[in-house]
Protein backbone atom coordinates (compact mmCIF):
# COMPACT_ATOMS: atom_id res chain seq x y z
CA UNK A 1 0.00 0.00 0.00
CA UNK A 2 1.59 3.26 -0.94
CA UNK A 3 0.99 5.63 1.40
CA UNK A 4 1.47 9.80 -0.79
CA UNK A 5 0.12 11.93 2.73
CA UNK A 6 2.00 12.37 6.01
CA UNK A 7 1.02 10.77 8.88
CA UNK A 8 0.50 13.98 10.51
CA UNK A 9 -2.58 13.68 12.84
CA UNK A 10 -3.44 17.44 12.96
CA UNK A 11 -3.11 18.93 9.64
CA UNK A 12 -6.69 18.63 8.46
CA UNK A 13 -6.73 18.83 4.92
CA UNK A 14 -9.30 21.41 3.88
CA UNK A 15 -12.57 22.27 6.54
CA UNK A 16 -11.62 21.94 10.06
CA UNK A 17 -14.75 22.29 11.17
CA UNK A 18 -15.71 19.04 9.82
CA UNK A 19 -16.19 15.79 11.09
CA UNK A 20 -15.66 13.72 7.97
CA UNK A 21 -13.16 15.04 4.95
CA UNK A 22 -12.14 12.56 2.78
CA UNK A 23 -8.99 13.72 0.83
CA UNK A 24 -8.21 12.75 -2.19
CA UNK A 25 -9.05 8.60 -1.61
CA UNK A 26 -8.79 6.25 -4.31
CA UNK A 27 -8.67 2.31 -3.72
CA UNK A 28 -7.28 -0.22 -5.84
CA UNK A 29 -8.27 -4.03 -5.49
CA UNK A 30 -5.83 -6.32 -6.99
CA UNK A 31 -2.52 -5.22 -9.07
CA UNK A 32 -1.67 -6.05 -12.44
CA UNK A 33 -3.58 -6.80 -15.12
CA UNK A 34 -6.48 -7.86 -12.94
CA UNK A 35 -6.34 -4.78 -11.01
CA UNK A 36 -9.84 -2.97 -10.57
CA UNK A 37 -10.06 0.56 -9.49
CA UNK A 38 -12.75 0.56 -7.46
CA UNK A 39 -12.95 4.30 -6.59
CA UNK A 40 -10.67 7.17 -7.65
CA UNK A 41 -9.50 10.90 -5.87
CA UNK A 42 -12.58 11.15 -3.99
CA UNK A 43 -12.79 13.75 -2.00
CA UNK A 44 -15.61 15.71 0.42
CA UNK A 45 -16.41 16.78 4.04
CA UNK A 46 -18.98 15.97 6.13
CA UNK A 47 -19.95 18.59 8.74
CA UNK A 48 -21.82 17.62 12.22
CA UNK A 49 -25.25 16.82 12.37
CA UNK A 50 -25.22 16.23 8.24
CA UNK A 51 -27.29 13.53 6.70
CA UNK A 52 -25.63 12.75 3.33
CA UNK A 53 -26.65 10.15 0.77
CA UNK A 54 -24.37 8.51 -1.54
CA UNK A 55 -25.93 7.34 -4.43
CA UNK A 56 -24.42 5.46 -7.78
CA UNK A 57 -24.64 3.20 -9.85
CA UNK A 58 -24.71 -0.58 -8.72
CA UNK A 59 -21.00 -1.87 -9.17
CA UNK A 60 -19.89 2.01 -8.64
CA UNK A 61 -17.44 1.39 -5.28
CA UNK A 62 -20.19 2.56 -2.81
CA UNK A 63 -19.39 -0.13 -0.33
CA UNK A 64 -15.83 0.49 -1.02
CA UNK A 65 -15.75 4.17 -0.07
CA UNK A 66 -17.87 2.87 3.29
CA UNK A 67 -15.35 0.82 4.04
CA UNK A 68 -12.93 3.03 3.72
CA UNK A 69 -14.94 5.23 5.82
CA UNK A 70 -15.53 3.14 8.33
CA UNK A 71 -11.29 2.33 9.15
CA UNK A 72 -11.99 -1.66 7.65
CA UNK A 73 -10.13 -0.79 4.73
CA UNK A 74 -7.11 1.30 4.42
CA UNK A 75 -7.17 3.04 0.75
CA UNK A 76 -4.47 2.58 -1.58
CA UNK A 77 -3.81 6.30 -1.77
CA UNK A 78 -5.22 9.37 0.40
CA UNK A 79 -7.20 9.73 3.49
CA UNK A 80 -9.49 9.96 6.35
CA UNK A 81 -9.77 12.54 9.36
CA UNK A 82 -12.66 11.89 11.51
CA UNK A 83 -13.10 14.38 14.51
CA UNK A 84 -9.60 15.97 13.48
CA UNK A 85 -7.41 12.96 13.35
CA UNK A 86 -6.37 11.14 10.11
CA UNK A 87 -7.60 6.99 10.81
CA UNK A 88 -5.76 4.00 10.63
CA UNK A 89 -8.31 1.80 11.73
CA UNK A 90 -11.80 1.78 12.67
CA UNK A 91 -12.57 5.23 14.41
CA UNK A 92 -13.73 6.11 17.62
CA UNK A 93 -17.67 6.82 18.41
CA UNK A 94 -18.10 5.32 14.73
CA UNK A 95 -21.34 2.44 14.12
CA UNK A 96 -22.65 1.00 11.29
CA UNK A 97 -25.57 -0.42 10.00
CA UNK A 98 -24.14 -3.34 7.55
CA UNK A 99 -27.04 -4.61 4.66
CA UNK A 100 -27.26 -8.18 6.03
CA UNK A 101 -28.61 -8.20 9.18
CA UNK A 102 -29.11 -11.79 8.81
CA UNK A 103 -25.61 -12.23 8.74
CA UNK A 104 -24.68 -8.86 11.00
CA UNK A 105 -26.70 -9.96 13.76
CA UNK A 106 -25.72 -12.77 15.67
CA UNK A 107 -28.25 -15.64 15.73
CA UNK A 108 -26.89 -17.39 18.80
CA UNK A 109 -27.82 -14.33 21.59
CA UNK A 110 -31.01 -12.93 22.70
CA UNK A 111 -32.47 -9.13 20.89
CA UNK A 112 -31.08 -7.88 24.35
CA UNK A 113 -27.63 -9.33 23.94
CA UNK A 114 -27.20 -8.56 20.61
CA UNK A 115 -27.75 -4.87 21.25
CA UNK A 116 -25.75 -5.35 24.23
CA UNK A 117 -23.21 -6.75 22.10
CA UNK A 118 -21.41 -3.44 21.38
CA UNK A 119 -20.62 -2.36 25.43
CA UNK A 120 -18.93 -5.57 26.12
CA UNK A 121 -16.60 -3.74 27.82
CA UNK A 122 -16.06 -2.97 31.43
CA UNK A 123 -16.86 1.04 30.93
CA UNK A 124 -20.52 -0.07 32.04
CA UNK A 125 -22.06 -1.32 35.08
CA UNK A 126 -24.31 -3.90 34.68
CA UNK A 127 -27.16 -1.55 35.66
CA UNK A 128 -26.11 0.76 33.05
CA UNK A 129 -25.72 -1.67 30.05
CA UNK A 130 -29.38 -2.78 30.59
CA UNK A 131 -30.52 0.80 30.83
CA UNK A 132 -28.45 1.62 27.68
CA UNK A 133 -30.14 -1.40 25.86
CA UNK A 134 -33.70 -1.04 27.26
CA UNK A 135 -32.99 2.74 25.86
CA UNK A 136 -32.49 1.54 22.62
CA UNK A 137 -34.99 -0.84 22.11
CA UNK A 138 -36.84 1.53 22.60
CA UNK A 139 -35.99 4.20 20.70
CA UNK A 140 -36.44 1.79 17.60
CA UNK A 141 -39.76 0.69 19.00
CA UNK A 142 -38.78 -3.21 19.80
CA UNK A 143 -39.72 -2.26 23.78
CA UNK A 144 -40.55 -5.92 25.01
CA UNK A 145 -38.43 -8.02 22.17
CA UNK A 146 -35.47 -8.28 24.27
CA UNK A 147 -35.68 -11.88 25.22
CA UNK A 148 -36.56 -13.08 21.68
CA UNK A 149 -34.10 -14.14 19.04
CA UNK A 150 -33.14 -12.24 15.70
CA UNK A 151 -34.68 -15.49 13.62
CA UNK A 152 -37.87 -14.92 15.71
CA UNK A 153 -38.19 -11.34 14.29
CA UNK A 154 -39.38 -10.44 10.91
CA UNK A 155 -36.85 -8.68 8.45
CA UNK A 156 -37.21 -5.22 9.09
CA UNK A 157 -37.73 -5.71 13.03
CA UNK A 158 -34.21 -7.37 12.62
CA UNK A 159 -33.33 -4.40 11.23
CA UNK A 160 -34.32 -2.58 13.96
CA UNK A 161 -32.47 -4.40 16.48
CA UNK A 162 -29.19 -3.75 14.44
CA UNK A 163 -30.00 0.00 14.84
CA UNK A 164 -30.71 -0.30 17.98
CA UNK A 165 -27.55 -2.13 18.60
CA UNK A 166 -25.71 1.16 16.74
CA UNK A 167 -27.56 3.26 19.19
CA UNK A 168 -26.22 1.36 22.46
CA UNK A 169 -23.03 2.34 20.90
CA UNK A 170 -23.80 6.06 21.12
CA UNK A 171 -22.07 7.26 18.04
CA UNK A 172 -21.34 10.75 16.92
CA UNK A 173 -21.02 9.10 13.13
CA UNK A 174 -23.26 6.56 11.94
CA UNK A 175 -22.22 4.55 9.00
CA UNK A 176 -25.54 2.45 6.95
CA UNK A 177 -24.81 0.50 4.44
CA UNK A 178 -27.73 -0.31 1.62
CA UNK A 179 -29.88 -0.93 4.85
CA UNK A 180 -33.25 -1.55 3.87
CA UNK A 181 -31.94 -2.85 0.52
CA UNK A 182 -33.88 -6.52 1.50
CA UNK A 183 -37.31 -4.89 3.27
CA UNK A 184 -40.36 -4.57 1.57
CA UNK A 185 -41.64 -1.01 0.78
CA UNK A 186 -43.91 -0.66 3.82
CA UNK A 187 -41.38 -1.73 6.33
CA UNK A 188 -39.33 0.70 4.51
CA UNK A 189 -40.71 3.50 4.62
CA UNK A 190 -41.21 3.18 8.53
CA UNK A 191 -37.86 2.11 8.92
CA UNK A 192 -36.64 5.55 7.22
CA UNK A 193 -39.07 7.43 9.35
CA UNK A 194 -37.20 5.74 12.09
CA UNK A 195 -33.62 6.97 10.76
CA UNK A 196 -34.96 10.34 10.48
CA UNK A 197 -36.32 10.45 14.67
CA UNK A 198 -33.24 8.81 16.09
CA UNK A 199 -30.85 11.30 14.03
CA UNK A 200 -32.85 13.86 15.61
CA UNK A 201 -32.62 12.37 18.80
CA UNK A 202 -29.36 11.18 19.38
CA UNK A 203 -27.37 13.92 16.93
CA UNK A 204 -25.75 11.43 14.74
CA UNK A 205 -23.83 12.19 11.96
CA UNK A 206 -25.13 9.95 9.29
CA UNK A 207 -23.77 8.64 6.38
CA UNK A 208 -26.41 7.03 4.04
CA UNK A 209 -25.34 4.55 1.36
CA UNK A 210 -28.38 3.37 -1.06
CA UNK A 211 -29.19 2.38 -4.69
CA UNK A 212 -32.54 3.55 -4.03
CA UNK A 213 -32.78 6.74 -5.75
CA UNK A 214 -35.73 8.32 -3.85
CA UNK A 215 -34.48 7.30 -0.40
CA UNK A 216 -31.39 9.11 -0.79
CA UNK A 217 -33.09 12.47 -1.64
CA UNK A 218 -36.28 12.03 0.96
CA UNK A 219 -33.28 11.45 3.85
CA UNK A 220 -31.22 13.55 3.17
CA UNK A 221 -29.34 17.13 3.49
CA UNK A 222 -27.04 16.13 0.80
CA UNK A 223 -26.66 13.30 -1.82
CA UNK A 224 -23.43 12.63 -3.16
CA UNK A 225 -23.57 10.68 -6.65
CA UNK A 226 -20.51 8.87 -7.55
CA UNK A 227 -19.84 7.71 -11.34
CA UNK A 228 -19.44 4.25 -12.29
CA UNK A 229 -15.69 3.11 -11.61
CA UNK A 230 -13.22 4.07 -11.03
CA UNK A 231 -15.94 6.16 -8.94
CA UNK A 232 -15.77 9.74 -8.25
CA UNK A 233 -18.20 12.32 -7.49
CA UNK A 234 -20.42 13.28 -10.30
CA UNK A 235 -22.47 15.90 -8.15
CA UNK A 236 -22.67 17.20 -4.68
CA UNK A 237 -26.24 17.71 -4.37
CA UNK A 238 -27.68 19.75 -1.81
CA UNK A 239 -31.35 19.22 -0.38
CA UNK A 240 -33.63 21.82 0.76
CA UNK A 241 -36.64 19.75 1.53
CA UNK A 242 -38.76 21.15 4.80
CA UNK A 243 -38.53 19.34 7.89
CA UNK A 244 -39.50 16.93 9.15
CA UNK A 245 -40.00 15.02 6.13
CA UNK A 246 -43.48 13.06 5.47
CA UNK A 247 -43.81 9.95 3.64
CA UNK A 248 -46.62 11.93 1.45
CA UNK A 249 -46.04 15.11 1.38
CA UNK A 250 -42.30 15.04 1.28
CA UNK A 251 -42.98 13.07 -1.66
CA UNK A 252 -45.19 15.13 -3.82
CA UNK A 253 -43.38 18.38 -2.86
CA UNK A 254 -42.26 19.65 -6.65
CA UNK A 255 -38.74 20.28 -5.39
CA UNK A 256 -38.07 16.56 -4.46
CA UNK A 257 -39.83 15.28 -7.61
CA UNK A 258 -37.26 17.01 -9.70
CA UNK A 259 -35.01 16.59 -7.36
CA UNK A 260 -35.06 12.53 -7.68
CA UNK A 261 -35.27 13.00 -11.61
CA UNK A 262 -31.75 14.89 -11.47
CA UNK A 263 -30.26 12.34 -9.24
CA UNK A 264 -31.62 9.26 -11.51
CA UNK A 265 -30.36 11.21 -14.98
CA UNK A 266 -27.12 11.49 -12.76
CA UNK A 267 -26.87 8.26 -11.90
CA UNK A 268 -28.34 6.60 -15.14
CA UNK A 269 -26.73 8.20 -17.91
CA UNK A 270 -23.74 10.59 -15.86
CA UNK A 271 -25.07 13.93 -17.12
CA UNK A 272 -28.11 16.21 -15.47
CA UNK A 273 -29.74 16.89 -18.14
CA UNK A 274 -29.19 12.82 -20.12
CA UNK B 1 -43.79 0.50 35.66
CA UNK B 2 -42.37 -0.76 32.04
CA UNK B 3 -45.57 -0.87 29.90
CA UNK B 4 -46.77 -4.45 29.06
CA UNK B 5 -45.13 -6.60 26.84
CA UNK B 6 -46.83 -6.42 23.03
CA UNK B 7 -47.19 -9.61 21.59
CA UNK B 8 -45.72 -10.39 18.69
CA UNK B 9 -48.78 -11.76 16.97
CA UNK B 10 -50.32 -8.17 17.53
CA UNK B 11 -47.75 -7.48 15.07
CA UNK B 12 -48.84 -10.37 12.65
CA UNK B 13 -45.99 -11.86 12.85
CA UNK B 14 -45.97 -15.46 14.04
CA UNK B 15 -44.57 -17.20 16.54
CA UNK B 16 -41.74 -19.74 16.51
CA UNK B 17 -43.82 -22.21 18.48
CA UNK B 18 -41.53 -25.03 19.51
CA UNK B 19 -42.43 -28.14 19.32
CA UNK B 20 -44.23 -29.69 21.54
CA UNK B 21 -41.81 -31.95 23.13
CA UNK B 22 -43.43 -34.44 25.01
CA UNK B 23 -46.10 -35.43 21.87
CA UNK B 24 -42.80 -35.91 19.86
CA UNK B 25 -40.70 -38.04 21.93
CA UNK B 26 -43.61 -40.44 22.41
CA UNK B 27 -43.59 -40.83 18.97
CA UNK B 28 -40.20 -41.23 18.29
CA UNK B 29 -39.65 -43.45 21.59
CA UNK B 30 -42.44 -45.83 19.84
CA UNK B 31 -40.44 -45.50 16.32
CA UNK B 32 -37.30 -46.74 18.38
CA UNK B 33 -39.07 -49.16 21.19
CA UNK B 34 -41.31 -51.22 18.72
CA UNK B 35 -38.96 -52.22 16.38
CA UNK B 36 -36.39 -53.28 18.46
CA UNK B 37 -38.88 -55.59 21.06
CA UNK B 38 -39.85 -57.39 17.70
CA UNK B 39 -36.33 -57.94 16.53
CA UNK B 40 -35.08 -59.19 19.96
CA UNK B 41 -38.38 -61.46 20.40
CA UNK B 42 -37.45 -62.88 16.64
CA UNK B 43 -33.57 -63.55 18.06
CA UNK B 44 -35.00 -64.62 21.14
CA UNK B 45 -37.19 -67.47 19.63
CA UNK B 46 -34.65 -68.12 16.64
CA UNK B 47 -31.84 -69.14 19.36
CA UNK B 48 -34.19 -71.02 21.67
CA UNK B 49 -35.64 -73.13 19.00
CA UNK B 50 -32.54 -73.49 17.13
CA UNK B 51 -29.85 -73.53 19.93
CA UNK B 52 -25.93 -72.59 18.48
CA UNK B 53 -23.25 -71.95 20.61
CA UNK B 54 -22.32 -69.33 18.07
CA UNK B 55 -25.67 -67.19 18.97
CA UNK B 56 -26.60 -67.18 22.32
CA UNK B 57 -30.11 -65.75 23.00
CA UNK B 58 -30.36 -62.05 23.66
CA UNK B 59 -31.96 -62.66 26.98
CA UNK B 60 -28.82 -64.62 28.11
CA UNK B 61 -26.49 -62.44 27.11
CA UNK B 62 -28.11 -59.60 28.93
CA UNK B 63 -28.16 -61.90 31.84
CA UNK B 64 -24.89 -62.56 31.91
CA UNK B 65 -23.83 -59.15 31.08
CA UNK B 66 -25.53 -58.46 34.41
CA UNK B 67 -23.91 -61.24 35.87
CA UNK B 68 -20.31 -59.93 34.98
CA UNK B 69 -21.08 -56.09 36.04
CA UNK B 70 -23.43 -56.47 38.78
CA UNK B 71 -23.52 -59.92 40.05
CA UNK B 72 -21.52 -59.77 43.32
CA UNK B 73 -22.25 -58.72 46.67
CA UNK B 74 -21.68 -55.09 46.60
CA UNK B 75 -23.44 -52.70 44.43
CA UNK B 76 -20.95 -53.27 41.26
CA UNK B 77 -18.38 -55.99 40.54
CA UNK B 78 -14.65 -56.00 40.29
CA UNK B 79 -14.76 -56.12 36.62
CA UNK B 80 -17.13 -53.31 36.95
CA UNK B 81 -13.79 -50.91 37.99
CA UNK B 82 -11.22 -53.06 36.56
CA UNK B 83 -12.37 -52.98 32.93
CA UNK B 84 -15.90 -51.31 32.35
CA UNK B 85 -14.73 -48.28 34.50
CA UNK B 86 -11.17 -48.34 33.34
CA UNK B 87 -12.23 -48.23 29.68
CA UNK B 88 -14.39 -45.44 30.02
CA UNK B 89 -11.77 -43.82 31.66
CA UNK B 90 -9.37 -43.97 28.71
CA UNK B 91 -11.84 -43.06 25.75
CA UNK B 92 -13.11 -39.96 27.71
CA UNK B 93 -9.47 -38.39 28.79
CA UNK B 94 -8.47 -39.55 24.87
CA UNK B 95 -11.61 -37.97 23.58
CA UNK B 96 -11.42 -34.78 26.17
CA UNK B 97 -7.11 -34.57 25.11
CA UNK B 98 -7.73 -34.89 20.78
CA UNK B 99 -10.98 -32.52 21.07
CA UNK B 100 -9.30 -29.76 22.87
CA UNK B 101 -6.68 -29.74 20.37
CA UNK B 102 -8.41 -30.40 17.61
CA UNK B 103 -10.42 -27.23 18.20
CA UNK B 104 -7.22 -25.12 19.20
CA UNK B 105 -4.96 -26.21 15.96
CA UNK B 106 -8.48 -25.96 13.79
CA UNK B 107 -9.42 -22.54 15.08
CA UNK B 108 -5.45 -21.52 14.03
CA UNK B 109 -5.56 -23.22 11.14
CA UNK B 110 -9.08 -21.73 9.96
CA UNK B 111 -8.21 -17.99 11.48
CA UNK B 112 -4.55 -18.05 9.99
CA UNK B 113 -3.88 -18.21 6.36
CA UNK B 114 0.19 -19.10 6.56
CA UNK B 115 -0.94 -21.69 9.24
CA UNK B 116 -3.63 -23.53 6.82
CA UNK B 117 -1.50 -23.57 3.57
CA UNK B 118 1.67 -24.62 6.23
CA UNK B 119 0.09 -27.34 8.15
CA UNK B 120 -2.67 -28.83 5.50
CA UNK B 121 -0.45 -31.02 3.49
CA UNK B 122 0.68 -32.57 6.65
CA UNK B 123 -2.63 -32.58 8.09
CA UNK B 124 -3.97 -34.53 4.92
CA UNK B 125 -1.07 -36.48 4.57
CA UNK B 126 -1.41 -37.64 8.71
CA UNK B 127 -5.06 -38.47 8.91
CA UNK B 128 -4.81 -40.70 5.90
CA UNK B 129 -3.63 -43.37 7.65
CA UNK B 130 -6.11 -45.17 9.16
CA UNK B 131 -5.32 -44.29 13.47
CA UNK B 132 -5.54 -48.11 14.01
CA UNK B 133 -2.47 -48.40 11.70
CA UNK B 134 -0.50 -46.27 13.89
CA UNK B 135 -0.92 -48.27 17.23
CA UNK B 136 2.11 -50.44 16.69
CA UNK B 137 4.17 -47.66 17.01
CA UNK B 138 2.68 -45.60 19.71
CA UNK B 139 3.24 -48.98 21.95
CA UNK B 140 7.15 -48.80 20.96
CA UNK B 141 7.12 -44.69 21.10
CA UNK B 142 5.28 -44.58 24.95
CA UNK B 143 5.25 -48.59 25.91
CA UNK B 144 2.13 -50.32 26.63
CA UNK B 145 0.69 -48.09 29.65
CA UNK B 146 -2.53 -46.40 30.10
CA UNK B 147 -0.86 -43.21 28.96
CA UNK B 148 -0.17 -45.08 25.50
CA UNK B 149 -3.66 -45.58 24.87
CA UNK B 150 -4.93 -42.69 25.68
CA UNK B 151 -2.53 -40.48 23.71
CA UNK B 152 -3.21 -42.94 21.28
CA UNK B 153 -7.26 -42.01 21.05
CA UNK B 154 -6.81 -38.51 21.54
CA UNK B 155 -4.48 -38.47 18.17
CA UNK B 156 -6.89 -40.72 16.60
CA UNK B 157 -10.05 -38.58 16.83
CA UNK B 158 -8.41 -35.02 16.83
CA UNK B 159 -8.72 -35.40 12.96
CA UNK B 160 -12.53 -35.11 13.04
CA UNK B 161 -12.48 -32.11 15.55
CA UNK B 162 -9.59 -30.41 13.90
CA UNK B 163 -10.73 -30.75 10.44
CA UNK B 164 -14.96 -29.80 11.15
CA UNK B 165 -13.47 -26.73 13.11
CA UNK B 166 -11.03 -25.00 10.68
CA UNK B 167 -13.99 -25.40 8.22
CA UNK B 168 -16.23 -23.84 10.50
CA UNK B 169 -13.77 -21.20 11.69
CA UNK B 170 -12.77 -20.47 8.11
CA UNK B 171 -16.27 -20.16 6.96
CA UNK B 172 -17.46 -17.14 9.23
CA UNK B 173 -19.29 -14.65 6.77
CA UNK B 174 -17.43 -11.91 6.66
CA UNK B 175 -19.92 -9.41 7.77
CA UNK B 176 -19.76 -11.26 11.42
CA UNK B 177 -15.81 -10.34 11.43
CA UNK B 178 -16.42 -6.66 10.77
CA UNK B 179 -19.10 -6.70 13.45
CA UNK B 180 -16.26 -7.21 15.84
CA UNK B 181 -13.99 -4.87 14.12
CA UNK B 182 -16.92 -1.75 13.89
CA UNK B 183 -17.09 -2.51 17.80
CA UNK B 184 -13.90 -2.38 18.48
CA UNK B 185 -14.19 -5.85 20.16
CA UNK B 186 -11.14 -7.40 21.05
CA UNK B 187 -9.35 -10.25 19.42
CA UNK B 188 -9.98 -12.63 22.19
CA UNK B 189 -13.03 -11.64 22.28
CA UNK B 190 -13.89 -11.85 19.12
CA UNK B 191 -12.70 -15.32 19.07
CA UNK B 192 -15.33 -16.25 22.10
CA UNK B 193 -17.84 -14.16 21.18
CA UNK B 194 -18.25 -14.63 17.37
CA UNK B 195 -16.10 -16.75 16.05
CA UNK B 196 -16.16 -20.02 18.04
CA UNK B 197 -20.35 -19.86 18.66
CA UNK B 198 -20.34 -19.25 14.81
CA UNK B 199 -18.05 -22.41 14.11
CA UNK B 200 -19.84 -24.15 16.71
CA UNK B 201 -22.52 -26.08 14.50
CA UNK B 202 -19.60 -27.96 12.53
CA UNK B 203 -17.36 -28.12 15.54
CA UNK B 204 -20.08 -29.99 17.07
CA UNK B 205 -20.78 -32.48 14.41
CA UNK B 206 -16.75 -32.87 14.54
CA UNK B 207 -17.26 -33.88 18.24
CA UNK B 208 -19.92 -36.46 17.54
CA UNK B 209 -17.84 -38.54 15.36
CA UNK B 210 -14.96 -38.26 17.42
CA UNK B 211 -17.34 -39.93 20.52
CA UNK B 212 -17.83 -42.53 17.99
CA UNK B 213 -14.08 -42.83 17.24
CA UNK B 214 -13.20 -42.77 20.59
CA UNK B 215 -14.96 -45.95 21.71
CA UNK B 216 -13.65 -47.44 19.07
CA UNK B 217 -9.69 -47.05 19.05
CA UNK B 218 -10.29 -47.65 23.07
CA UNK B 219 -10.91 -51.07 22.19
CA UNK B 220 -8.84 -51.76 19.91
CA UNK B 221 -5.91 -50.40 21.60
CA UNK B 222 -7.68 -52.84 24.21
CA UNK B 223 -6.56 -55.47 22.00
CA UNK B 224 -2.64 -55.19 22.26
CA UNK B 225 -0.40 -55.69 25.90
CA UNK B 226 -3.54 -54.53 27.77
CA UNK B 227 -3.92 -56.32 31.00
CA UNK B 228 -7.70 -54.98 31.95
CA UNK B 229 -10.70 -53.40 29.50
CA UNK B 230 -13.40 -54.64 27.81
CA UNK B 231 -11.25 -54.95 24.44
CA UNK B 232 -8.91 -57.08 26.64
CA UNK B 233 -11.80 -59.16 27.92
CA UNK B 234 -12.93 -59.65 24.55
CA UNK B 235 -9.67 -61.28 23.49
CA UNK B 236 -9.78 -63.09 26.56
CA UNK B 237 -13.21 -64.62 26.09
CA UNK B 238 -12.38 -65.38 22.51
CA UNK B 239 -9.36 -67.13 24.05
CA UNK B 240 -11.42 -69.79 25.78
CA UNK B 241 -14.32 -70.09 23.58
CA UNK B 242 -16.89 -68.12 26.17
CA UNK B 243 -19.06 -66.90 23.35
CA UNK B 244 -21.71 -65.76 26.07
CA UNK B 245 -18.64 -63.42 27.35
CA UNK B 246 -17.93 -62.33 24.19
CA UNK B 247 -21.35 -61.14 23.38
CA UNK B 248 -22.07 -59.75 26.47
CA UNK B 249 -19.28 -57.45 26.03
CA UNK B 250 -20.36 -56.44 22.88
CA UNK B 251 -23.66 -55.70 24.39
CA UNK B 252 -21.97 -53.37 26.89
CA UNK B 253 -20.33 -51.99 24.47
CA UNK B 254 -23.77 -50.81 22.72
CA UNK B 255 -24.96 -49.71 25.74
CA UNK B 256 -22.10 -47.50 25.93
CA UNK B 257 -22.04 -46.13 22.57
CA UNK B 258 -25.76 -45.11 23.28
CA UNK B 259 -25.37 -43.79 26.22
CA UNK B 260 -22.77 -41.19 25.24
CA UNK B 261 -24.72 -40.40 22.17
CA UNK B 262 -28.01 -39.69 23.95
CA UNK B 263 -25.34 -37.52 26.20
CA UNK B 264 -24.09 -35.50 23.56
CA UNK B 265 -28.01 -34.97 21.68
CA UNK B 266 -28.83 -33.22 25.19
CA UNK B 267 -25.86 -31.43 25.00
CA UNK B 268 -26.36 -30.34 21.76
CA UNK B 269 -30.03 -29.39 22.53
CA UNK B 270 -28.66 -26.88 25.11
CA UNK B 271 -25.75 -25.04 23.12
CA UNK B 272 -26.94 -25.54 19.41
CA UNK B 273 -30.63 -25.26 20.02
CA UNK B 274 -30.62 -21.47 18.15
CA UNK B 275 -29.01 -23.17 14.97
CA UNK B 276 -31.98 -25.57 14.57
CA UNK B 277 -34.84 -23.15 15.45
CA UNK B 278 -33.01 -20.54 13.19
CA UNK B 279 -32.46 -23.24 10.31
CA UNK B 280 -36.34 -24.38 10.70
CA UNK B 281 -37.33 -21.00 9.91
CA UNK B 282 -35.77 -20.15 6.42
Amino acid sequence: MTDVQPKSTHAVPGDPGALVVVDNVSHTYGSGSTAHNAIRNLAFSVQPREFVSIVGPSGAGKTTLLRTLAGLLSPSSGGVWVEGKRISGVPDDMAMVFQDYSRSLLPWLSVEKNVAFPLGGSKHSTAERHEIVRESLEAVGLDGFGKRYPWQLSGGMQQRVAIARALAYRPKLLLMDEPFASVDAQTREGLEDLVLQIRDRYDMTILFVTHDIDESVYLANRVLVLSRPPAHIVEDLRIELPEPRDQITTRENPDFVHLRSRVARLVHGGTPEG
Amino acid sequence: MPTPTRSLETHGIPIARRPRRSRKALISLGYFVIPLVVLVSLWQLATTLNPSPFFPPPLAIAENLWKLLFGGDALVTELFFTDFLTTVGRMLAGFAIGTAWGIVVGTIMGRSRAARETVTPIVELLRSIPATATLPLFIILLGGGDDMRVVFIAYGVSWFVLINTAAGVGSIHKTMLDLGQVFKVSRTRQLFTIVLPAAMPKIFAGIRIASTAALLLAIVSEFILATNGIGFQLIQAQGRFQLLTMWSWMLALAILGLLINSLLDYVEGRVLSWHKLSRARI
